[in-house]
C-alpha cells in the first residue's frame, strides 16, 4: 500500500481530485468482491482499472456510478461523499458495455434523454444534442434507431449520450469490448481525442492491456478484489510491484529463486534449477539472504547472439550459453526459445536489425543486465 | 382459494329447464348438419323415419330422462312385472336432450322426457312417434287438465308424466304481511329496492305479468305485451337480477326479500330451509309439464308402450309424487297420495288458482320476436 | 417423394412439375392442421355467415331468400345498448386487469427474490384450476350484502354497500378470472426487460419514477398490448361472470346470442348476425396483437 501513500501525497499538493475511494469494500452474499481499495482520480486524468475478469474492476466502476453501495468504505466525487446518493443524482454518466441505448427511441431522443430530464430549455437542448451527435460523427444519423445501428455506430450514440450532459465523470465499461480488432483500434484513438479535446476525466474498465497502456494517463491494476498497482503506464510496465503485475502486462520470464548475497544494488539470486543471476529487488523488497522471490525478465531485455568465443567477453552481469529450441521470425521481430543446461528456458524478442538468422539447434548465447532481472515478491 | 357455493343443489337440482351448458351441446349439433340452409330444410321437413321393428321383444329399455326420475327400486318393479330392463341415461336441459336426438346421438332410446314446449317442437321436427290410444291404458285417468293440453293436442305423441308451477319464494318472517301473490311487488315497491329475483325466462316473467294484468300467458296481442313491458318496467328497480338458479342462499340468509322460482326447485329449499314459503300468485301461474315420448328412432316401441302404461299406474306415479315432491297429472294416483299431500297447497294449487294458470306455449315467430325484444329491452335498461 | 433406393437414378423431373413437387410436401405436412383449421374453424363460421344472411333464419321453418335483414336489425338501439355494453364490461375489465396485473407482474419479475418467483407465478395461476361458474358463485357469497366484504367492512367499522347485481361486481367477477393471464403475460414481458436499461436511465439522471415511465412501459408496450387485448378478447364473449353477478341490467352479447338460439324466440338469423358481430370485434383484436402485441409473451 505504500504506493497509494505516495500517490496521493502527489495528488494532493498537484491538483484537485474528482473521485476518491477510501478503503472500499463490497461483500456479495459473503463473497467479498473488492477489498480495501483506495483510490484517487485527478480531474482530466484518462483513468484505467485493468485487471482480469472477475477481479472486480466492474464492481468498482458500479460503485463510483452508484448502482452499487460499498459494504464499507466511501466514494468521494469532488470532495463530496456519495454515501446514499443514488444513481440519477451523481455527477457521473457511464458509457455501458452493452451499450444499453434505448430500443424505442431514435439516436437524438437517446441523445436527448439526459438533457430532457434535467428540464434543458429547447434550444440548448437541441444545440448540445447537435454537437454530442457531431462530436461522434453520427449528426447523420440522429432519425435512426438503435437497432438499425452497427455496434461501432451504437457505442459512438453511447459515448454522446454520456458526454451530451457534461459530467464531471465519465465512466467507461469495457466500451470498446465488443468491437472487432480494426473498430477497436480507431475508437481507441478517438476516445483520446475526445478526452483531450474535452478535458473531462475519463475512468476505464478494461481487461485489455494494450488498450489500458496506450489509453491512460494512470492504471490500477487490480487482482482478485485488490489493487495491485497504481502508476504510468511505463511505471506499470517497467517497475511492476508483483509478479502478477509483470506477468498480466506484456510478456515476461518468471522464475523462482532464493536470493543470495547482495552487491551494492545488485543480489544474487538462485533457482531451484541452480541457475545463478544477478538481480535487481523491486523497491519495496527487502533483500534479506534466503528470501524467496520471483524474477521478472522482460524478454525485449535480453540480447541474443550465436555463441563464439568472441562473444565471451561480454560485459554483461547475466551472461549464459544454450541452445536455441525455436524461432518464430514475425516480421519487425524474432521471438526464441532458449534452453539453459539448467534445463529452464528463456523467451527472448528481438528486433531484427540484420537479415541474419539464428536456426534452431544452434548453441547460442544470452545475456541481460541485473537492473533487467527484477525480483518481485512472492 | 374462494369458499366454493354452499349448496349443491344450486348446481345440481337447477338447470332443470334452460341451462348454461345447453349452448354448447347445441351448437355441437348444429355443427354436424350439412349446411346452414340445408339444416333449416331438413329440420323443417317431416321426415318419415320408420320405427325399428318392435315385433321381437328385446328385453332392454333404454329411456331419456331427467336426474332422479327414476330410481332402482322402480325399474326392479318394472322388470318384476315385464321382465324388460331398463337403462336410464339423464339429462340437464332439454336443449341437451334435443341437440343428442338431432345429432342421431339418441338411436337407442325407446322413452325421453321432454317438457310441454319440446314435445311441441320435437313435433314439429318430426322426431316423434304418434302414440296408439289402444295399447295404453289409464289415459282417461288423467286430469281433465291434461286430457287435452295445448302443447300436443289429445296427447297424440305424449303422456304427461309430473308437472309443476311457477310462483314465489320468500320468508314470511320477513315479509310479515300475507302474500297471495304479484300485486305485492308492485304496492311495496320502495322496500323491495333491489330485494327481488325473476327468473331469468322471457315467457316466465312476461307471462306472469300478462296473468297479473288478467290476460293470458300465451297472448299474442302485441298491446297486451307492451302492456305486460310497460308494468314490468314499474318495477325494474325492484329487480336484482333475473336468475333461474343461484338466488336460494341470498334469499335463505336475507339478503333477497322475495325471488320468483320454478315449484321444484322451490320446494327443494324449503325441505332444508322450512323457514321459507312457495305460493303460486292467484292471478295464475305458468304450468309446466314433463312428459314420456316415443321416438321415431325408437329400437323397441313394444318395451316403450309397457313404459308408459306402467307408468300410468296410479301407484308407481303416487310413489314417484312422494318420493320427488312433485305433482302428478294422473288423478287415480292423487286419490292415492296421503292427504297431507294432497292438501299441500305448493303442490297442488288451488282449483280457483289452477283455474288462471295454462302451460307456455310456443308462439308465432313474429310474436315470439317481440317478447324478446322487450326481453333484451328489460334486461338492458 | 425423394427416392431412397441408392440403385434408382432418379429420372429427371420436366421443369413444369416442379412448383407441385415443392407444393406437394408442404401440403401433406400441413394437412392435418389446416383440416382441423377448416372442420372447426373456418366451416362453421361460413355456416353462422350463411345463417346471419338468411332474415328470419329459423330451425323448422323453410329459408327464405337471402338478405341484410338480420344485420339491419341491429342497429336497433336495444341492440346497440347490448354490444355497448359487451364493450364496456369488457374494456373496463381490461384496464382493471391492467392497473393490477402490472404492479403485481412488475413486483414479481423485478423486485422479487428470483427463488420465490416461480412459486409467486403457480400462486398466481391457481384460481385458474377452478371452474369460472364456481368462481362466480363464490363471489356472490363474498359480494351479497350479508356476504363476507360487508362483514369485513362492518369488522373496520366500515358501511357496507350493496355489491351484488351491479356493474361493479361484473368487473371484480371478470377481472378476477382473467387477472392471471394479464399477469402471466405482463411477467413474461417484464422478466425480458432489460436492467441495465434501468440502470442507463438512472445513470442519465431519471429518478426510478422517470425511468418507469420513459423506459419500462415504453420497453414493456408490446406486453402491455397483447395481454390487454387478449383480456379484451376473452372479456368480449363472457357470459357466466355478467349473467351471475350483473344484476337485473346485464344483458351482454353472449347472452344475446344465447337466447336467440337457445330461447324461446329461436331467432337464429338474428342470432348468427349478432355472432359475426362478435367474430368481427375478436378478429379485429387478434390482428391488432399480432401486429403490436408481444408474442413470445403470449
Amino acid at each position: 500500500m505504500s504506493q497509494t501513500v505516495i500517490r496521493r501525497d502527489v495528488a494532493e499538493t498537484d491538483t484537485m481530485l474528482d473521485v476518491e475511494m477510501r478503503k472500499v469494500f463490497k461483500v456479495y452474499n459473503g463473497e467479498t468482491a473488492v477489498r480495501n481499495i483506495d483510490l484517487d482520480i485527478r480531474q482530466g486524468e484518462f483513468f484505467s482499472i485493468l485487471g482480469p475478469s472477475g477481479c472486480g474492476k466492474t464492481t468498482t466502476l458500479r460503485m463510483i456510478a452508484g448502482f452499487e453501495e460499498p459494504t464499507g468504505g466511501e466514494v468521494l466525487i469532488r470532495g463530496q461523499s456519495m454515501a446514499n446518493v443514488p444513481p440519477y443524482k451523481r455527477p457521473v454518466n457511464t458509457v455501458f458495455q452493452s451499450y444499453a441505448l434505448f430500443g424505442h427511441m431514435s439516436v437524438w431522443d437517446n441523445v436527448a434523454f439526459g438533457l430532457r430530464l434535467k428540464d434543458c430549455p429547447k434550444s440548448e437542448l437541441q444545440q448540445r444534442v447537435g454537437e454530442a451527435l457531431q462530436l461522434v460523427k453520427m449528426d447523420s444519423f440522429a432519425r435512426r434507431f438503435p437497432a438499425q445501428l452497427s455496434g461501432g455506430q451504437q457505442q459512438r450514440v453511447a459515448l454522446a449520450r454520456a458526454l451530451v450532459n457534461r459530467p464531471t465523470v465519465v465512466l467507461l465499461d469495457e466500451p470498446l469490448g465488443a468491437l472487432d480488432l480494426k473498430l477497436r483500434k480507431e475508437m481507441q484513438l478517438e476516445l483520446t481525442s475526445l478526452h483531450r479535446d474535452l478535458g473531462v476525466t475519463f475512468v476505464m474498465v478494461t481487461h485489455d492491456q494494450e488498450e489500458a497502456l496506450s489509453l491512460s494517463d494512470r492504471i490500477a491494476v487490480m487482482n482478485i478484489g485488490k489493487i495491485e498497482q497504481i502508476g504510468t503506464p511505463s511505471e506499470i510496465y517497467e517497475q511492476p510491484c508483483t509478479a502478477f503485475i509483470a506477468d498480466f502486462i506484456g510478456d515476461t520470464n518468471l522464475m523462482q529463486a532464493e536470493l543470495q548475497t547482495s552487491q551494492g544494488e545488485t543480489v544474487e539470486a538462485i533457482t531451484p534449477s541452480g541457475l545463478r543471476l544477478w538481480v535487481k529487488p523491486q523497491a519495496s523488497l527487502q533483500a534479506d539472504p534466503a528470501r524467496e522471490v520471483r524474477v521478472s525478465i522482460r524478454p525485449e531485455k535480453i540480447r541474443i547472439g550465436e555463441a563464439t568465443a568472441a562473444s565471451q567477453s561480454v560485459d554483461q552481469a547475466n551472461c549464459y550459453e544454450g541452445t536455441l529450441k525455436h524461432a518464430m521470425y514475425l516480421g519487425t521481430h524474432t521471438h526464441y526459445q532458449v534452453e539453459l543446461p539448467s534445463g529452464d528456458m528463456i523467451t527472448v524478442f528481438q528486433t531484427n536489425r540484420s537479415s541474419e538468422q539464428l536456426q534452431p539447434g544452434m548453441p547460442v548465447q544470452i545475456y541481460w543486465s541485473a537492473s533487467d532481472s527484477l525480483a518481485l515478491p512472492v | 382459494m374462494p369458499p366454493t357455493p354452499s349448496r349443491n343443489s344450486n348446481l345440481s337440482s337447477a338447470s332443470r329447464r334452460r341451462f348454461l351448458q345447453a349452448a354448447t351441446a347445441a351448437a355441437t349439433g348444429v355443427l354436424l348438419s350439412n349446411c346452414a340452409r340445408a339444416l333449416l330444410e331438413n329440420a323443417s321437413a317431416d321426415k318419415s323415419g320408420a320405427a325399428a321393428s318392435a315385433t321381437n321383444a328385446n328385453q332392454t329399455l333404454r329411456i331419456y330422462t331427467w336426474a332422479n326420475y327414476t330410481d332402482d327400486q322402480l325399474l326392479g318393479r318394472f322388470k318384476d312385472k315385464t321382465g324388460i330392463q331398463v337403462i336410464a341415461d339423464t339429462y340437464d336441459s332439454n336443449e341437451t336432450m334435443l341437440a343428442k336426438m338431432q345429432a342421431g346421438g339418441g338411436k337407442d332410446y325407446s322413452i325421453i322426457y321432454p317438457s310441454d314446449y319440446m314435445v311441441q317442437q320435437m313435433v314439429g321436427l318430426g322426431l316423434l312417434a304418434p302414440l296408439d290410444p289402444a295399447k295404453l291404458t289409464g289415459i282417461d285417468q288423467l286430469m281433465d287438465r291434461w286430457q287435452n293440453p295445448a302443447y300436443d293436442k289429445n296427447n297424440a305423441h305424449s303422456i304427461p308424466a309430473v308437472w309443476g308451477t311457477t310462483g314465489l319464494v320468500f320468508n314470511p318472517e320477513v315479509i310479515q304481511t300475507e302474500i297471495k301473490g304479484w300485486d305485492y311487488i308492485w304496492d311495496n315497491q320502495a322496500d323491495l329496492t333491489r330485494q327481488i329475483t325473476l327468473i331469468n325466462d322471457v315467457r316466465e316473467v312476461l307471462g306472469a305479468t300478462l296473468q297479473y294484468l288478467g290476460y293470458s300467458i300465451n297472448s299474442t296481442d302485441p298491446a297486451e305485451i307492451k302492456q305486460a313491458y310497460e308494468k314490468l318496467l314499474e318495477i325494474k328497480p325492484t329487480v336484482a337480477s333475473f336468475v333461474t338458479n343461484g338466488w336460494e342462499d341470498q334469499l335463505a340468509g336475507g339478503d333477497l326479500k322475495m325471488s320468483m322460482a320454478y315449484s321444484q326447485d322451490a320446494i327443494a329449499l324449503i325441505a332444508e330451509k322450512p323457514e321459507l314459503q312457495y305460493i303460486v300468485p292467484e292471478t295464475g301461474s305458468s304450468l309446466w309439464t314433463d312428459t314420456m315420448v316415443i321416438p321415431k328412432t325408437a329400437p323397441n316401441s313394444e318395451a316403450a308402450y309397457a313404459w308408459l302404461n306402467f307408468m300410468l299406474e296410479p301407484e308407481n306415479s303416487a310413489r314417484l309424487v312422494e318420493r320427488l315432491k312433485i305433482s302428478t297429472p294422473n288423478a287415480a294416483a292423487f286419490d292415492k297420495l296421503p292427504p297431507k299431500l294432497q292438501q299441500n297447497e305448493q303442490l297442488f294449487p288451488p282449483k280457483s288458482v289452477l283455474a288462471n294458470s295454462e302451460g307456455i306455449v310456443p308462439v308465432k315467430e313474429e310474436i315470439s320476436n317481440l317478447y324478446d325484444q322487450y326481453w333484451t329491452r328489460l334486461t338492458s335498461s | 417423394m425423394t427416392t431412397i433406393s441408392p440403385n434408382l437414378a432418379e429420372p429427371p423431373v420436366p421443369s413444369w412439375q416442379r412448383p407441385f413437387k415443392k407444393l406437394l410436401q408442404p401440403t401433406i405436412l400441413l394437412a392435418p392442421a389446416g383440416l382441423w383449421l377448416l372442420l372447426l374453424l373456418v366451416f362453421p363460421t361460413l355456416l353462422i355467415l350463411e345463417l346471419s344472411l338468411i332474415p328470419g333464419a329459423r330451425l323448422g321453418n323453410p329459408p327464405g331468400p337471402y338478405g341484410l335483414g338480420n344485420y339491419i336489425e341491429l342497429f336497433k338501439p336495444v341492440y346497440l345498448q347490448v354490444i355497448w355494453r359487451s364493450l364496456y364490461f369488457a374494456l373496463g375489465t381490461t384496464i382493471v386487469c391492467l392497473l393490477l396485473g402490472f404492479p403485481v407482474a412488475y413486483w414479481i419479475a423485478l423486485k422479487a427474490p428470483s427463488r420465490w418467483r416461480n412459486l409467486l407465478l403457480v400462486g398466481f395461476i391457481l384460481p385458474l384450476w377452478t371452474s369460472s361458474l364456481l368462481r362466480a358463485y363464490a363471489w356472490i357469497t363474498i359480494l351479497r350484502s350479508s356476504g363476507l366484504l360487508n362483514s369485513m367492512l362492518g369488522f373496520f367499522g366500515l358501511p357496507g354497500q350493496d355489491w351484488l347485481n351491479r356493474a361493479p361486481a361484473v368487473f371484480i367477477g371478470m377481472s378476477y378470472s382473467y387477472l392471471p393471464y394479464m399477469v402471466l403475460i405482463l411477467y413474461a414481458s417484464l422478466e425480458k426487460l432489460d436492467r441495465r436499461l434501468l440502470e442507463a436511465a438512472a445513470d442519465l439522471g431519471a429518478t426510478p419514477q422517470q425511468s418507469f415511465w420513459r423506459v419500462t412501459v415504453p420497453q414493456t408496450l408490446p406486453g402491455i398490448a397483447a395481454g390487454g387485448l387478449l383480456v379484451l378478447i376473452a372479456t368480449l364473449g363472457e357470459f357466466a361472470v355478467p349473467e351471475l353477478l350483473g344484476g337485473a341490467s346485464s344483458m351482454t352479447v353472449s347472452r344475446l346470442i344465447y337466447n336467440q338460439f337457445l330461447g324461446a324466440t329461436r331467432n337464429w338469423g338474428l342470432g348468427s348476425s349478432i355472432s359475426m358481430i362478435l367474430i368481427l370485434g375478436v378478429s379485429i383484436s387478434i390482428a391488432l396483437l399480432l401486429k403490436y402485441g408481444d408474442r413470445d409473451a403470449i
